[in-house]
């Protein structure tokens, strides 16, 4: 049979036809912004703000408590006594490991915070602001907020990655130190003092809260003059002042206030936005209660309360079983536990998932107390006292006098226990101040010199990045 | 039988005439009816029998003239005038056509391993979905059921190379691709075909790596109109409950679980209820199917069309599952039989009310002192009266209240449910095949798929309230809603319409040669591809309040206090550009040669350097029966060696863009600012965009078929070992990056390697009497090799609790069992204060292996327990026939893996229920058991709740008589069918098949949830005209 030539021609066409060229695979995407388009859509501040954000986590209301206050002589886990709440009966008796859940949390945390600051840094840097002050500023917060979070780091782990270099090596504290000092010095550049912001930009990072941040990472490194100069800087700005009322201070109508230097924001009204479950975790449990009832105020900082006679302070701080408290609110005598955490309290919303508590991160008197160490440190006893006084003069406490630098320095570091207690500032500052070993001992806790100063490196980290290595005797 | 032997005396009657004549006579089946189309050879001439089987041939009477059918014995007879031939079946299965892929195949021609299942062992019982039929009738194919009406079981052939998406293999229905086949009538199936390595289904290219099922539908066949009818009537109830404590049982277990923590909360030993809640759950339900079909065909054109309609009921009272699928098949020829064009049409109506299958895990959960209702008609809930333990939930003065478990009323939870869906579903081809010359023909084939599907769901929010608390009053609610008017939780309903619609075609396009020269066969085919899919469209929208009445359930009645939630999404489709060629040839029909070659276009990888991929294979054959020196061996009927290699390719991922993480509500991408506290939006980055492209996996088989003792025997064995290269994996970020939220990345490869079994023998007793048993075997080993090492050591299997079972290891299976090692019951306290322990436990609680000797127990004491994913697998198949009777048992088994009971690690000290065996194996004292914890039991995940996962199932026993030529029916067949009556199995929970996601990394292999088993007895008829 001929082979009819002219059909195949014409067949072999027709399926040139019905091939597709390369543009049959260019599908665009319907889904997911992608990278390249969301630059038409968000904003640096849009990334800056998420940085923020991330303060507001969960892993902030309970993971946080356990390795800030729980495992230290101020608090104890709370609950009942068969709820473990996962590792903080472990954290609160010194028993954890490696494995613990709450370490894990906050290392995990704290770095993807840095992850986001350094992400706004570099994408501010190439969005094309125009205004150069705004553009500035933004990447000083940033770089504030990376510095806080680095702070973190290098108090609960020691040496750390410095995660932009490289994630599987860790470096010296020292260096990471430096890195913190850096990121805040420039952030002191460009950051606008505090009344300097716009009304609406009211809780973002300021000068003042830059400079405070700052003599407190040279109060852990044992730059006394650093230290002292930058409380100074921040003491004399005009910026900030000390609330006359102790009990106010963490209540909502003075959030934000003349003494409040840098907080956590959040709201409670709908959308509500808070800290997740903070006032909650912490409420008081049981009947009339709001909450969990964890981290409660321990009887060894009752003690310590009642030798000092700090009345005010120590109300201010404790919710007594059995009290009514300043909005009326009565805690049954029937609650799980004896005492529960004032400062976590709120009002409005009690054991809402989303409240209205902000946290105080640093706040005036505790730069008094850090200019008044510096200042010891120094030798310089008179700013030594009378920055002391300041703090105990609000709380009507009688003034110190004694100028011998031994006896200053340990007054100074009971001061810091009874004026910031449940701030988050007691266990890194029995470590720093190497009273960590005495005071869980006196407790009856089984601290480990050469141990437990550091918390380990997570074993979830090690299972993916073996290289980095364990702290010792972890 | 009669006819042949009237045929003899017709020809020792009459002589046979010395000259050629028209020979007439007529062709029959062995059933009677006539076989046109059969080809009729004599000396001088040939023939072709017609509509009814009547032909007419030149030769000589006596002349030896032979007849040949496709599909049936040869036979050669002596012509005879009006002679009357019966054509017997062929019993081998070696002539049946094979679809390979743009093509068919002898399967004596065949290098390569493919399953193929016909319709009648897919007919035997009645199912809604063809694949639950396929479980045990091939041999490395694994259907893993999914008891629930209407559902898809999971098939995975070969074992799980691939992690993430794209684990089903694929499925082609006439040519047309396709992903799911549930809306397929299961008694429209000619045939399955099973690519099931990757030689044959590297044609397949980047779509194959799991095996391809090929789907051909019934045809119309020459001859006159063939009308079917079927009709079966089911009763179907749980298969193998587990029992649960009773009410006496739950409250000794509770009791002794508070006195161990020191708690001084105490059940009442006499209480009022002890409530079953499977039995208040699930009754015997209903199923039903009809089905008929015509078809029927002349010399140029053919046709089939055929109704279905299958209604299941679940065993939850109100589901209900009924689908009507109209099927229209036709093929036309014209211009002399050169052009033929054929047409497939398929609708599908599916229409079910689902309700949720967690009220099965609810009523496992449930205590049993609680009532289905109170007396006052109002849902039992699981309150109690600490002070008088019982389950009131009045609370008089001074007395104490609580909650036993935060479990709800599985009842009330069905009732509550009210979720209607709709689905329509059209595919259909149009396909052409033009015969250029006689050994070149081009076709084009354009096959589409649309579906378009519709669900509504009423909550009854004012209802649920009510029920949650039996104290709570309709006046409570109404101050609730009062003092909330915008709030959502206080709205009387809510009503939510989802449209799914989504659409996918392919467009093949290809030209097939074929010739032969002397002793030397060729065959080639080159063709091109389009493809899209993925093309799916979603609408949502939900508002609250509307009125009860269901005829004014619409949004546009919805309460105005409420904003209504308005959501649409469209999916970015996948367009793939595919290139395809194949070459055959053999010699002599000894020995065979192929390879095949595809080049595959994809577009999701667009953004890569490289998004064409090229798969390649090759394949060899050798029928040993055709050399001379084998073909004198008596019962050696075929043997033939093959081997292959191919490379087959997964483009079905995950499409991994940098996503910019934005919330509108309370997350951690926002925050606050200003004195007013606003909320203030931010973004942030989840994961990086790794760049992703598709899987390949490269495997290499061998085998032997073989047909022994007068093809009575016959078999196939094969040896595979398939690699996934760069299998994609489900990544937890590196805790200190920036990432954080999980992301794809290629991390390892995953090694599947086995050999399988299979052995039919069939065999004639008496002349009554036939049996036919097929067995089949296969064994599989899993492991993980070459993991980056940033992947390695990911866990997985979480049990919702914080705990986890899995971990991903080189070398080890994927996502393999990472456990604690379960070694005794504390007996005293003694004992754990001398011991390593975890945390603080109690005499009673498990003990655990400290396996490096450390002195703590922690993630360092844990090791490796094998994997879910079972070792073998084996089905068998028996078929009995005598006279008018058939029966036939089917059974299908898996093993060689391990289970998770997570049922059995409930909380119990929140007041949930446990097993009968469990309350009666516990540890009630020092001394009492070293292997099963107390009744105060921690929460760990460990050996101890790990089993084996062996099980065998009789899935099928089916006897039936046929009635022949009664009336005008040619053929009457009554039946009753058990499906899956027996399930013997160790394991201890509700089944040993485990899928659920089937995403390795996730809760496949582990029993969260207390789905039961389902049997099913069935009646029904088949008819044929």
């Amino acid at each position: 049979m001929k082979i009819n030539y002219k059909k195949i021609v014409c067949l072999s066409f027709a399926l040139g036809v019905l091939v597709g060229c390369d543009d049959f695979l260019d599908v665009d995407s319907r889904e997911k912004i992608t990278e390249e388009d969301s630059g038409e859509n968000l904003e640096p501040i849009a990334f800056v703000n998420g940085i923020y954000g991330m303060m507001t986590e969960w892993d902030y209301a309970f993971s946080y408590l356990g390795i800030t206050e729980i495992i230290s002589d101020n608090a104890d886990k709370g609950s009942s006594p068969g709820d473990p709440g996962g590792d903080k009966g472990l954290l609160d008796g010194l028993t954890f490991t490696a494995t613990a859940g709450s370490v894990e949390a906050m290392w995990t945390n704290w770095y993807k915070a840095i992850g986001r600051a350094t992400y706004s840094i570099g994408y501010t840097e190439n969005y094309e602001l125009t205004d150069e002050a705004y553009k500035n500023r933004l990447i000083g917060e940033a770089k504030f907020l990376r510095a806080y979070h680095y702070f973190f780091l290098v108090r609960a782990f020691g040496d750390v990655p410095l995660q932009h270099v490289d994630l599987t090596v860790r470096v010296p504290k020292e260096q990471v130190y430096d890195f913190i000092e850096q990121d805040l010095l420039d952030a002191i550049q460009v950051l606008p003092e505090k009344s300097q912001y716009a009304s609406a930009d009211l809780g973002r990072a300021t000068k003042g809260a830059a400079q405070a941040l700052l003599a407190k990472v040279y109060l852990y490194q044992k730059d006394w003059q650093n230290a002292y100069d930058y409380a100074d800087d921040v003491i004399t700005s005009g910026q900030y002042g000390l609330e006359p009322d102790y009990a106010q201070i963490w209540r909502v109508n003075t959030e934000n206030g003349v003494e409040s230097i840098f907080e956590v924001q959040a709201r409670g009204e709908s959308i509500a936005h808070g800290v997740q479950q903070y006032s909650e975790t912490q409420g008081a449990r049981g009947p009339s209660g709001w909450g969990w009832g964890f981290n409660t105020p321990s009887q060894n900082l009752l003690d310590a309360y009642n030798a000092e006679g700090d009345v005010i302070r120590r109300d201010a701080t404790i919710i007594f079983r059995g009290e009514t408290m300043y909005d009326g609110r009565v805690v049954s005598t029937a609650v799980e536990n004896p005492m529960y955490n004032e400062k976590a309290y709120s009002s409005a919303n009690a054991g809402a998932g989303d409240g209205d508590k902000n946290i105080r991160v640093l706040r005036l008197a505790e730069i008094y107390l850090i200019r008044a160490e510096a200042a010891n440190e120094l030798g310089n006893s008179s700013v030594a006292l009378s920055s002391l006084k300041e703090v105990r003069d609000r709380v009507n406490l009688g003034e110190i006098t004694t100028t011998d630098q031994t006896l200053l320095r340990n007054l100074i570091w009971k001061e810091r226990r009874l004026e910031l207690a449940f701030e988050h500032d007691r266990w890194f500052d029995l470590v720093r101040t190497g009273q960590a070993a005495q005071a869980m001992q006196a407790n009856g806790k089984p601290f480990e010199v050469g141990k437990h100063e550091l918390f380990p490196i997570p074993n979830g980290q090690l299972i993916q990045t073996p290289g980095l290595g364990q702290n010792p005797n972890w | 039988m009669k006819n042949f032997i009237f045929g003899v005396f017709v020809l020792l009657f009459f002589h046979g005439h010395l000259y050629a004549q028209d020979i007439k006579g007529k062709v029959l089946d062995e059933n009677g009816l006539p076989l046109p189309g059969v080809n009729i050879l004599s000396s001088t001439s040939s023939s072709v029998s017609d509509f009814d089987g009547n032909f007419s041939i030149n030769a000589k009477v006596d002349e030896p003239i032979t007849f040949t059918f496709l599909g049936y014995v040869t036979l050669t007879i002596n012509a005879a005038e009006n002679m009357s031939v019966t054509m017997k079946m062929s019993s081998t299965d070696l002539t049946e056509v094979v679809v390979v892929g743009y093509g068919t195949q002898k399967r004596t021609d065949l290098t390569s391993a493919i399953s193929t299942i016909k319709s009648d062992q897919i007919t035997k019982q009645p199912a809604f979905n063809a694949l639950q039929s396929l479980q045990g009738k091939a041999a490395g194919v694994n259907i893993i059921a999914n008891d629930a009406p209407g559902a898809t079981p999971t098939i995975i052939i070969r074992g799980l190379g691939t992690a993430e998406s794209g684990r089903s293999p694929m499925f082609v229905v006439d040519g047309v691709i396709t992903g799911s086949i549930a809306n397929l009538n299961p008694n429209d199936i000619e045939s399955f075909d099973v690519m099931k390595d990757a030689a044959s289904a590297a044609i397949y290219g980047s779509n194959a790596a799991n095996g391809v099922v090929f789907i051909t539908t019934k045809k119309g066949k020459l001859g006159k109109t063939s009308i079917k009818i079927n009709s079966f009537y089911g009763a179907k109830s749980i298969l193998n409950p587990v029992e649960m404590a009773n009410s006496s049982q739950f409250v000794t277990y509770f009791n002794e679980s508070r006195a161990a923590i020191g708690n001084p909360d105490r059940l009442a030993l006499n209480q009022p209820y002890n409530t079953d809640w499977y039995d208040a759950l699930a009754g015997t339900s209903f199923s039903q199917g009809n089905d008929v079909s015509f078809s029927g065909g002349s010399e140029n054109v053919t046709y089939y069309f055929s109704f279905n309609n299958y209604k299941e009921d679940g065993l939850l009272e109100g589901h209900e599952v009924a689908r009507n699928v109209l099927r229209s098949n036709n093929t036309f020829k014209a211009f002399d039989g050169k052009l033929k064009i054929t047409q497939n049409a398929s609708v599908a109506f599916t229409k079910s009310t689902p309700k949720p299958y967690s009220s099965f895990t609810e009523a496992y959960k449930q205590a049993p002192i609680i009532p289905v209702y109170y007396p006052d008609g109002r849902y039992g809930m699981s309150y109690w009266n600490k002070t008088t333990g019982l389950p009131d939930y009045i609370i008089g003065a001074g007395q104490q209240g609580g909650r036993l478990n935060s479990i709800g009323n599985p009842v009330a939870n069905v009732n509550f449910q009210n979720e209607k869906n709709k689905m329509m579903e059209l595919q259909g081809l149009l396909q052409a095949d033009y015969t250029v010359t006689d050994w070149l023909t081009a076709t084009t084939r354009f096959g589409a798929t649309k579906s378009y599907s519709k669900t509504r769901i009423y909550n009854d929010i004012r209802g649920r309230y009510l029920a949650a608390d039996p104290l709570r009053t309709l006046t409570d609610f109404q101050n609730a809603q009062n003092g909330a008017p915008t709030s959502t939780e206080f709205a009387n309903n809510s009503l939510s319409y989802k449209d799914v619609e989504s659409f996918r075609y392919n467009w093949d396009t290809y030209l097939t040669a074929s010739k032969s020269f002397d002793k030397h066969n060729f065959n080639a085919t080159v063709g091109v591809t389009k493809e899209r899919r993925n093309d799916v469209y979603e609408s949502f929208i939900e508002g609250y309040g509307v009125p009860e009445q269901e005829n004014y359930w619409n949004l546009d009645m919805a309460s105005l206090n409420y904003t209504k939630v308005v959501k649409q999404f469209f999916q970015t489709p996948t367009n793939v550009l595919s290139y395809f060629g194949r070459l055959q040839y053999n010699f002599d029909e000894k020995y065979y040669i192929s390879g095949t070659i595809r080049r595959d276009g994809n577009s999701n990888f667009k953004k890569n350097a490289e998004y064409w991929g090229t798969f390649p294979s090759v394949s060899v054959g050798w029928v040993l029966t055709n050399e001379s020196f084998l073909s004198e061996v008596n019962n050696l009927d075929f043997l033939k060696l093959r081997a292959g290699y191919g490379e087959v390719g997964n483009a079905n991922v995950p499409f991994n863009a940098t996503s910019i993480i934005t919330n509108p509500g309370s997350a951690n991408t926002n925050y606050v600012f200003g004195p007013n506290q606003d909320l203030v939006f931010g973004g942030a980055v989840g994961s990086p965009a790794t760049n992703l492209t598709w899987e390949v996996t490269k495997e290499i088989n061998a085998g032997v078929d073989f047909e022994l003792l007068d093809r009575r025997l016959s078999g196939s064995f094969d040896y595979y070992n398939r690699i996934n290269t760069n299998a994609i994996l489900n990544v937890k970020p590196i805790l200190n990056s920036p990432a954080s939220q999980n992301y794809f990345d290629h991390g390892g490869e995953v090694r599947n390697q086995g050999y399988e079994i299979a052995l039919n023998w069939k065999d004639n007793i008496t002349e009554d009497f036939s049996y036919s048993i097929g067995v089949n075997y296969a064994h599989n080993k899993n492991t993980l090799e070459n993991v980056k090492p940033a992947y390695d050591g990911m866990t997985g299997g979480s049990l919702g609790d914080g705990q986890i079972t899995k971990r991903l290891q080189e070398g080890q299976p994927i996502y393999s069992w990472w456990l604690l090692e379960a070694d005794g019951v504390w007996q005293t306290q003694a004992e754990i204060d001398a011991n390593p322990h975890i945390g603080t436990p109690q005499p009673g609680q498990l003990r655990y292996k400290d396996q490096n000797g450390d002195g703590v127990i922690d993630d360092r004491d844990k090791k490796f327990y094998g994997s879910y994913i079972p070792k073998f697998s084996y089905g068998i198949n028996v078929n009995l026939a005598y006279k008018n009777f058939d029966l036939s048992v089917d059974g299908f088994g898996a093993g060689g893996n391990k289970v998770y009971n997570g049922l059995k690690g409930t909380r119990v000290d929140a007041g949930e229920n446990i097993a009968a065996e469990t309350f009666n194996n516990r540890w009630t004292g020092p001394g009492t058991s070293n292997t099963n914890p107390g009744a105060n039991r921690d929460a760990l995940s460990s050996s101890y709740y790990l089993e084996d996962g062996d099980y065998f199932r009789i899935n099928n026993i089916t006897l039936g008589y046929t009635f022949k030529d009664m009336f005008n029916i040619s053929r009457l067949r009554i039946y009753g069918t058990a499906q899956n009556p027996f399930l013997f199995t160790k394991y201890s929970g509700f089944t040993p098949e485990l899928n659920n996601s089937g995403a390795p990394n996730e809760t496949a292999g582990i029993e969260l949830a207390a789905y039961p088993n389902i049997k099913t007895f069935i009646f029904g008829v088949n008819l044929e005209f």
